[in-house]
């Protein structure tokens, strides 16, 4: 067997070109939708903000009250404080379309955007575990 | 260099003792390699937690001169390590993801035997590491999205991929002389 072929280049290519396809048929249809925010903890959902009304402000869960949260007047959202030792959820930054997630896994907190309105068959979402 | 080139190298030769010995000097260079990993600067991208998995190297030198099943002891043993350093969540994570990689890499090896090079197999071992991983926290948390996570999961895992092989190829010398 050999370090490298061509065929490498190939399946690298076609790996990108796959990604690439996904992610702009996942942009055009979801790219441009009203968001919502659902903040879980440990698979359950704690908490649901609208993220397109123009309330801003920090917030946190009663479960786990230590993460803070902060909705921006542009629509975002973000993790800003929490008690874990990574601060991956923090450095994740702010999030505003749907299929982002940032999660405290210290702390079992997900948060993750889902499009506005009622939950139907035509979301992408793969509920597993629940 | 030859010895790499035609593929079973001088490990054939080992016994049981022999072969165990090299495993577990293999794992603890799995180890520093992790070691190593946490001390650089993550790599410069918008996503956090994505990372080179250079302890993958460690995995695919057993894979490939070794044998299958120290492969898969020395990434139960790194999912112990982990699960007993760093919690319960990572160490599952760790574990999920070293074996869906080495089980694709070795039915890959299988499948295509000679058709296929090391950085073929390399980057869909860290493709299905990332997959691997991402199904863990799927299934642990709430439901997530693939597809929105897809592009990422393979982007990463191609370049991680690339990066390992590349660095495999260089460090050989050194692996061989464990032997």
């Amino acid at each position: 067997m050999k370090f490298f072929k061509k065929s490498d280049i190939l399946i690298a290519a076609v790996l990108l070109i796959v990604s690439l396809g996904v992610y702009l048929v996942y942009d055009s249809i979801y790219g441009q939708s009203e968001t919502r925010a659902e903040i879980y903890y440990y698979s359950e959902l704690a908490k649901t903000v609208e993220l397109n009304s123009g309330e801003t402000g920090n917030f946190s869960i009663s479960q786990e009250p230590d993460v803070v949260f902060h909705i921006s007047d542009d629509g975002t959202i973000a993790f800003v404080e929490s008690d874990c030792p990574d601060k991956v959820c923090i450095k994740t930054g702010a999030l505003d379309s749907v299929g982002q997630y940032a999660a405290c896994l210290p702390n079992g907190v997900v948060l993750k955007i889902v499009p506005a309105g009622e939950r139907n068959v035509e979301d992408p979402d793969i509920v597993v575990g629940r | 260099m030859a010895v790499i080139e035609t593929g079973k190298p001088i490990i054939k030769n080992l016994n049981k003792t022999q072969k165990m010995v090299l495993a577990s000097l293999i794992f603890a260079t799995a180890l520093v390699l992790a070691v190593v990993e946490s001390m650089l600067p993550p790599p410069p991208i918008p996503v956090p937690g994505v990372k080179f998995g250079l302890s993958n190297i460690a995995v695919m030198y057993a894979l490939f001169f070794l044998g299958w099943k120290q492969a898969y002891a020395i990434a139960l043993l790194k999912g112990i390590f982990v699960f007993a350093t760093r919690g319960a969540i990572a160490g599952a994570l760790s574990l999920a993801g070293g074996v869906l990689s080495i089980t694709v890499m070795l039915l890959l090896m299988v499948m295509f035997r000679s058709k296929i090079s090391y950085t073929g197999i390399s980057i869909f071992g860290a493709v299905f590491h990332n997959v691997g991983q991402f199904t863990v926290i799927a299934l642990l948390y709430a439901g997530m999205n693939i597809w929105a996570f897809l592009p990422i999961l393979l982007v990463s895992g191609v370049i991680a991929g690339i990066v390992t092989s590349t660095l495999l190829r260089f460090v050989m010398p050194a692996f061989q002389r464990l032997v």
